[in-house]
């Protein structure tokens, strides 16, 4: 033991000795390890944000939205959804706690006293909140009386009470919704950036009725449906028993496409797994190949270190070295040496996806898992590529590596 | 006395390829503890092979030898290196001091490979390099040293670990006469405090210091003479 301190402190000595071999070691080991950081706290970010929208979004909720698979993007989404399915599912679907039938208008003029807003409004049944898992912090949400007389009431997202009242409590004014006059009876809690990036704090709520009624001039047809199951653990197969149900109700012949797509929280973690897989798989590949080059250009530097160095071997094994002595500190000194370049990694792993996520808004999560693969990665890299030269070092023969 | 180191019909051949050099043909040498010896011949009559050979660097192809009473012959590599940290201290033409470490970390080098921790190293050290002279040098880098420093520290550095024996192959060859005058004065000192010394020289004045000389030729002891 106290034989492995003396050899490793003499490891030490020559890695801070030899400066030049030393850096170049760490810095290429370094650039690895900082991509395979950066690919760990992202693969963890993605899987923390998907946790994340699937708690928001309600793990036991589907989203119906109107329109054929091909006509992609949701705005030009065509209409075929009505009030009258979301009955319909609701009365056939013992196990659908909640429908809520959902409408949106885009770009609506808001004003309060003068402030003027431009925010997307959202017609929803009562319940929006609960539907949502969306908490209402000032106020309540409206109710089913409302919804029935079409009431001109509303909801507003943080960010729309910020723009339109700064300081000024809400609830109970009245607000313009184009030239309509609206009470506010609810604040909804702030949420941050949402999956893609996009702002949902700006949006304002009211009745479906009253949206379809007074906004849109439509009497039937509804955005999208939200649908939450008691049962979760089917959600599966509901999902496949309400496509058969929509079709029916629908009356679309065997052989034609759905007019609806139906999406539930698994549908979001792949789609943000996709998202990140992408940048994973580069910054994984660049990683692994830099990580390999490192290697080479330490099994390098070290033959080169190991044939200069053969007096010093010499001078070792003739005041008593073993073999395994030799070894150990050449050993040591690739795993000082990329140990060091592991953690110099980590920092510059941190820092550029620090930018990262600034730049992009990409989803990064440390944790103590990208320090520890980044290290044992470097160890890794330490020993299958200093092995090598180390043994070399290690079977030189005393008289020859003294005669040198 | 039982000698210090016994070869008998000592052999030593190397292997190049499919050519095969013998370079030591039979050697039988005694040396006792105590003794100051010089090896002497021309340039490639083995000289440098049997002080390897006497110092565990390297094996006998055949023959006996005994160093402080053990079989040498048939030793594993591990036992080799705690033999030559044990017993031998060597001296080599260039010094062979780590570039990279202070005077006082070379000197100490043996001690790192020792079998068991002795305290006081450090003190034993710092005493070896007071009495060459060093003391006053010991944190600098051996590159700020001159040749007969150097050969001083390394000197300090053989008898670290207190051997019994003391081997320097021609601890003279780089420095100039009045310089080796002083090592080889030093040397005498350490053999008058107890050191067995074998020194390879081909120079007859340093050969003068040592007490007896042998002669070697082609890989054979051709005389011996003692004063
Ligand atoms: N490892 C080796 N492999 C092959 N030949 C060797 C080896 N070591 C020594 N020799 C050969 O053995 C012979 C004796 O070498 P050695 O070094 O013992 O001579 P020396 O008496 O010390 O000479 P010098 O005075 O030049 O140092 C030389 O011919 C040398 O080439
Ligand atoms: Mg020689």
């Amino acid at each position: 033991m106290n034989r492995l301190i003396n050899i490793f402190s003499q490891s030490l000595r020559a890695v801070l000795a030899l400066k030049l071999r030393s850096f170049f070691c760490i810095l290429s080991i370094a650039i690895g390890i900082s991509a395979i950081t950066i690919i760990v706290a992202a693969t963890e970010g993605a899987y923390q944000k998907a946790f994340d929208i699937v708690a928001a979004f309600g793990p036991d909720s589907v989203l119906i939205v109107g329109g054929a698979e091909e006509s992609r993007g949701i705005a030009r989404r065509e209409k075929t959804l009505t009030l009258t399915d979301a009955e319909a599912i609701r009365s056939a679907f013992g196990t659908a706690y909640m429908v809520v039938p959902m409408s949106n208008v885009r770009d609506v003029i808001i004003s309060y006293r003068g402030n003027r807003y431009q925010a997307p409004v959202i017609g929803s049944s009562s319940d929006y909140s609960l539907a949502w898992t969306w908490p209402v912090v000032e106020g309540s949400d409206f109710t089913e009386v409302d919804l029935k007389r079409s009431a001109n009431v509303a909801l507003i997202g943080n960010e729309t009470m910020r723009e339109l009242f700064g300081e000024e409590n809400p609830v109970g004014k009245f607000i313009q919704v184009r030239q309509i006059p609206v009470q506010v009876v609810g604040v909804l809690l702030e949420r941050g950036a949402s999956v893609g990036g996009g702002n949902v704090d700006n949006r304002v709520v009211m009745p479906i009725t009253t949206v379809m009624k007074k906004l849109q001039n439509e009497a039937k047809y509804v955005a999208v449906l939200r649908v939450r199951f008691e049962d979760q653990e089917n959600l599966d197969r509901r999902v496949e028993e309400l496509k058969t149900f929509l079709r029916a109700q629908h009356r679309i012949p065997d052989g034609e496409s759905n007019d609806f797509q139906i999406f539930s929280s698994k549908d979001i973690i792949r789609f943000l797994v996709a998202l990140t897989g992408s940048l994973v798989v580069f910054v994984g590949i660049v990683g692994i190949i830099s990580l390999i080059v490192a290697g080479f250009v330490l099994a390098n530097l070290f033959h080169l270190s190991v044939r200069e160095r053969t007096g010093e071997i010499g001078i070792r094994r003739s005041v008593g070295a073993k073999r395994r002595d030799i070894l150990f500190q050449f050993l040591g000194e690739a795993l000082l040496l990329t140990t060091a370049g592991g953690l110099c990694g980590f920092l510059l792993g941190v820092a550029a996806s620090g930018l990262l996520q600034y730049v992009e808004a990409f989803p990064i999560h440390f944790s103590w898992r990208a320090f520890a693969i980044g290290l044992f990665l470097s160890w890794l890299v330490g020993i299958v590529f200093g092995l090598q030269p180390a043994s070399r070092a290690a079977n030189l023969e005393p008289i020859e590596a003294i005669r040198s | 006395m039982t000698p210090l180191c016994l070869m008998e019909d000592v052999r030593k051949t190397f292997r190049m390829g499919d050519d095969a050099v013998e370079v030591l043909k039979g050697i039988d040498l005694a040396v006792a503890p105590g003794e100051f010896a010089a090896i002497m011949g021309t340039s490639g009559s083995g000289k440098s092979t049997l002080m390897n050979l006497i110092g565990c660097l390297d094996v006998p192809t055949s023959g006996r030898y005994l160093l402080a009473g053990r079989e040498v012959l048939g030793l594993q590599d591990d036992d080799l290196s705690e033999l030559r940290n044990a017993h031998i201290g060597f001296v080599f033409q260039s010094f062979y001091l780590l570039p990279y470490a202070t005077v006082l970390e070379n000197v100490l080098l043996p001690t790192l490979y020792r079998e068991s921790a002795k305290d006081h190293a450090e003190d034993h050290a710092i005493e070896l390099l007071r009495l060459v002279g060093l003391e006053a040098r010991m944190r600098f880098r051996p590159n700020r040293l001159s040749g007969g420093e150097q050969q001083r520290a390394a000197i300090c550095r053989a008898l670290m670990n207190d051997p019994e024996l003391l081997l320097a192959d021609e601890p003279t060859g780089q420095l100039d006469s009045r310089t080796a005058a002083e090592i080889m004065n030093l040397l005498a000192k350490m053999n008058e405090r107890g050191k067995t010394v074998i020194v390879v020289t081909h120079d007859p004045a340093i050969a003068a210091y040592a007490k007896r000389i042998i002669r070697i030729r082609d890989g054979v002891i051709v005389d011996e003479q003692a004063d």
